[in-house]
């Protein structure tokens, strides 16, 4: 029981984080329903139908819908396709610190010493999370019956309950998953492998809903058996049967990292290439690009910038494939296609792929912003920031580089995105205008920015509290764009998202306010960073 | 006359509740090697913060070679050395990137003085940090606080971790850049560390400097717990013991002697010579046994206190 306590304590801020996340998406779900949706059962239907023509093409990614004219189905498909998708980063990141992470910092090491096996050990680990999982899937159940109860309907507790197992399942699933994959590499490439091993994972399943030829495959995708229930829709049902496939997947990939666990050293990886040690060094590395500001900055994150720009483009590519794939079903419905047309002036691929490229593009480079800032927070609470200030540089000096290399890194995989959706439109025969290809991709690094000057004053005042404020900061600024408009909330307050002020520069061109307010954040914000940094204790 | 090394004037930096650092007026002369001891929690790094412009006092000032160690932190941070108490983590960088990375931004590192340090430590720098034990990780903050040739080294605990060879290595490394010209300020909780390698040594409690001793006065602190067991059949000279000159505290049991010793060993090892002595153990009693000692019989009560 002591080591689930600590387990638990150690994984507080995730329980408390994502608690609220869970309760915030589904209740702003469930009120924007009654928000649009009317109020009379003809009403709710006409909604539910034109929604559903939307929603299927979204497929690509999320589960199908099923009755979108009721709250139930309507948040299962908005919230609950979405909260998969955020659970599952929760278990990555909170595996791969169990895993890696903790013992990195030598606290594996303690625990083990008091006598505790290693499968005790993993199997609180695996049980602390499982519980602030189902707290934190209650607390999204909790958010739907508000907003039931806020809209005037009751919503029955069974189904909330079984919608909170579900996530559950799902949550431990990919928990244990990435436990197994963490401990077959070094630490350093554990939550990469991990990441990319369920993004893979989650592709599978999705993917296998457009391409027929992964459909035999997708029952490998945990993925899979989640979307098999859908407990809040009427007409759905809850799959107790995938429900216990997840937990078995759990149970068995958390006994097979158990295993590997037991079998390698720690510290190290189950699976290791022999390297010869050659005779030692004495010299310092003689690398012009360790001395250059910035460059050494750029030069220290190489593998992190490549994985980044590659991936990122390989998705970009991906999106425009699925362009056609998506809109073209949607005009085959006549009135649909005269809608497109008149709405979007004829350019509806180019159209379609700004809506759901670039704004998926924002989400991946906000996600970049935020590594970086998690970097600088590490830098200090980890010792780094005090020996760097050891050195004749000033604190401004190091705010300024720190915000150079995020631009820099940003416009990289911005550019490499860029080139490849452009090459990729040309391949699929999707006009787009190259200038504001370049223009809307070069409009990710301000956004980015915007993250990064928030990040690096928090950082600078708050280090430890800096990456939960600003994961809320991102989640409620989409909820804002998403929800803003439903909500009829007024234009300053959706301005304060930077998915708002991004606009949609592939259609409309940059928005020339928008960039003027997101670069005014970002000087206002790193320029506050540098003051607040200036007056600041480091290493106290 | 040339400005002090450092010069400190009130310094403090109150954390409440009656910790951190309290009025702390210290002066360290060029080219000396000055030994800051004090038990764990007792303001040596909350200091050597302050001197780094790492934290901001609460009141007073400190000056490095007459700089404001705050207002003027980047030209101080020219002529000083670091080494932190805990070196802090740098993942997978090898031991040669965090030298050239930390040696890029301060510029003025020295390969050669990178190769001399690294040889002779024994530290490969072509390992990574995570691969490196606590003791490599200590020498790898030798390595980046002496690469520059400093005219100040600021030294946070640097022994801790090491092996009694690389121990010395390192006295005989700081006598060096002393001879070389370099003042070396170095904190420890260890009398007999600083008493190898320090010309003088200030001594801090509870956040007041309680002490500012130079050798002399390091070897009159400094004491040891004795445990001498006698054979059965040999008679315990224990008159003789009582009355040596520096022995105190002793206490008979059986053929069992325990004392304290303070100076010499000579009077007590005198008394001894008629006596079949089976086993000796001396220890170096705790820094704060030290204090409790050394006040309880040659310092004003008030000097101790907080």
């Amino acid at each position: 029981m002591t080591a689930i306590r600590l387990a638990l304590r150690l994984g507080r801020w995730g329980l408390i984080g994502f608690a609220g996340v869970g309760f915030f998406a589904t209740f702003v779900n469930a009120a924007g329903f009654y928000a649009i949706a009317g109020h009379t059962q003809a009403e709710r239907q006409a909604f539910g139908r034109s929604f559903a023509q939307v929603a299927s093409q979204l497929t690509v990614l999320l589960p199908p819908p099923s009755r979108l004219d009721t709250m139930g189905g309507y948040v299962q498909f908005r919230g609950y396709g979405s909260l998969a998708i955020v659970f599952a980063i929760w278990a990555l990141a909170s595996a791969s610190g169990a895993a890696r992470g903790d013992e990195e910092r030598g606290l594996v090491e303690m625990i083990l010493a008091t006598g505790l096996s290693r499968a005790r050990a993993i199997a609180a680990r695996i049980a602390a999370f499982a519980f602030a999982a189902f707290v934190a899937a209650l607390a999204a159940s909790l958010g739907v019956i508000v907003g039931a109860i806020a809209g005037g309907e009751a919503f029955p507790i069974d189904r909330a309950i079984e919608a909170a197992v579900l996530v559950t399942a799902l949550a431990l699933s990919c928990y244990s998953l990435v436990l197994l994959v963490a401990q077959l590499v070094a630490p350093r490439a554990a939550t990469g492998l991990a990441g990319a091993v369920l993004l893979g994972l989650f592709l599978l399943n999705s993917l296998s809903r457009t391409f027929d030829s992964l459909t035999t495959l997708r029952w490998l995708s945990p993925f899979r058996y989640y979307e098999l229930s859908q407990p809040l829709s009427p007409d759905g049902s809850f799959d107790v049967q995938a429900t216990l496939v997840l937990f078995g997947i759990a149970v068995g990939a958390g006994a097979l990292a158990t295993l590997a666990f037991v079998r390698r050293d720690l510290g190290s990886a189950l699976i290791s290439l022999r390297t010869s040690a050659g005779p030692p060094t004495y010299e310092p590395s003689r690398a012009l690009v360790w001395r250059m500001p910035v460059v050494r900055g750029l030069y220290d994150r190489r593998i992190s910038l490549t994985v980044w720009s590659v991936g990122v483009a390989v998705v970009a590519a991906l999106f425009v494939v699925l362009t056609k794939t998506m809109v073209q079903p949607l005009l085959a419905i006549p009135g649909l296609a005269q809608y497109f047309a008149v709405l979007m002036h004829g350019a509806i691929f180019p159209s379609f792929l700004s809506f759901i490229w670039f704004g998926f593009a924002q989400l991946l480079l906000a996600g970049f912003a935020i590594t970086q800032v998690a970097r600088w927070s590490a830098e200090d609470t980890d010792g780094r920031l005090e020996l760097i200030l050891s050195n004749p540089v000033s604190r401004t000096q190091v705010v300024i580089e720190r915000a150079v290399v995020l631009g820099l890194g940003a416009l990289l995989i911005a550019a490499v995105s860029g080139v490849a959706v452009g090459i990729e439109a040309q391949n699929e025969s999707i006009p787009l205008d190259a200038g504001r290809l370049a223009e809307a991709s070069l409009l990710l690094v301000p956004f980015a920015l915007v993250f990064a000057a928030l990040g690096a004053l928090l950082a600078a005042r708050l280090p430890r509290a800096t990456i939960g404020i600003l994961g809320v900061y991102a989640f409620a600024s989409y909820l804002m764009v998403q929800f803003g408009p439903i909500f009829k909330l007024p234009d300053w307050i959706q301005n304060l998202s930077p998915f708002k002020l991004f606009g949609q520069p592939l259609i409309d061109g940059i928005d020339r306010t928008g960039l003027l307010i997101m670069l005014a954040i970002v000087i206002v914000g790193f320029a506050a960073s540098a003051i607040v940094m200036q007056r600041r204790d480091v290493g106290a | 006359m040339p400005a002090a090394a450092i010069r400190t004037s009130k310094l403090s930096k109150d954390y409440g509740l009656g910790r951190g650092l309290f009025d702390l007026d210290l002066e360290v002369l060029p080219q000396e090697v000055f030994g800051y001891l004090g038990p764990n929690g007792a303001g040596k790094s909350t200091t050597i913060r302050c001197l780094m412009g790492l934290i901001r006092p609460t009141l007073g000032s400190a000056h490095i070679f007459g700089l404001d160690c705050f207002r003027d932190s980047v030209a101080v941070k020219r002529k000083v050395g670091y080494m932190p108490g805990d070196m802090p983590q740098w993942g997978s960088m090898r031991g040669k990137e965090v030298v050239a990375y930390l040696g890029g931004m301060r510029g003025g590192a020295d390969p050669k003085i990178v190769r001399n340090v690294a040889e002779r430590f024994d530290l490969d720098l072509g390992r990574r940090f995570r691969e490196y034990s606590s003791g490599n990780k200590k020498k790898l903050g030798i390595v980046l606080a002496f690469m520059h040739r400093p005219d100040l080294l600021v030294l946070d605990e640097p022994t801790g971790g090491l092996d009694p060879l690389n121990q010395q290595e390192f006295y005989k490394l700081v006598g060096e850049t002393r001879d070389a010209g370099a003042t070396i300020f170095l904190s420890s909780h260890i009398l007999s560390e600083v008493e190898h390698t320090c010309d003088r040594v200030g001594i801090i409690r509870s956040g007041r400097l309680v002490k500012v001793a130079d050798l002399d006065e390091i070897h009159r602190i400094r004491l040891h717990r004795l445990e001498l067991e006698f054979s059965p059949d040999s008679e315990v000279p224990e008159a003789a013991i009582r009355s040596a000159a520096g022995v105190e505290d002793v206490v008979v049991s059986d053929h069992t002697v325990t004392c304290i010793v303070r100076g010499a060993f000579d009077p007590l090892l005198k008394t001894l010579s008629g006596s079949t002595v089976t086993n000796l153990v001396s220890h170096e009693p705790s820094l704060e046994e030290i204090f409790l000692t050394y006040y309880k019989h040659d310092a004003p009560s008030e000097a101790i206190g907080p």
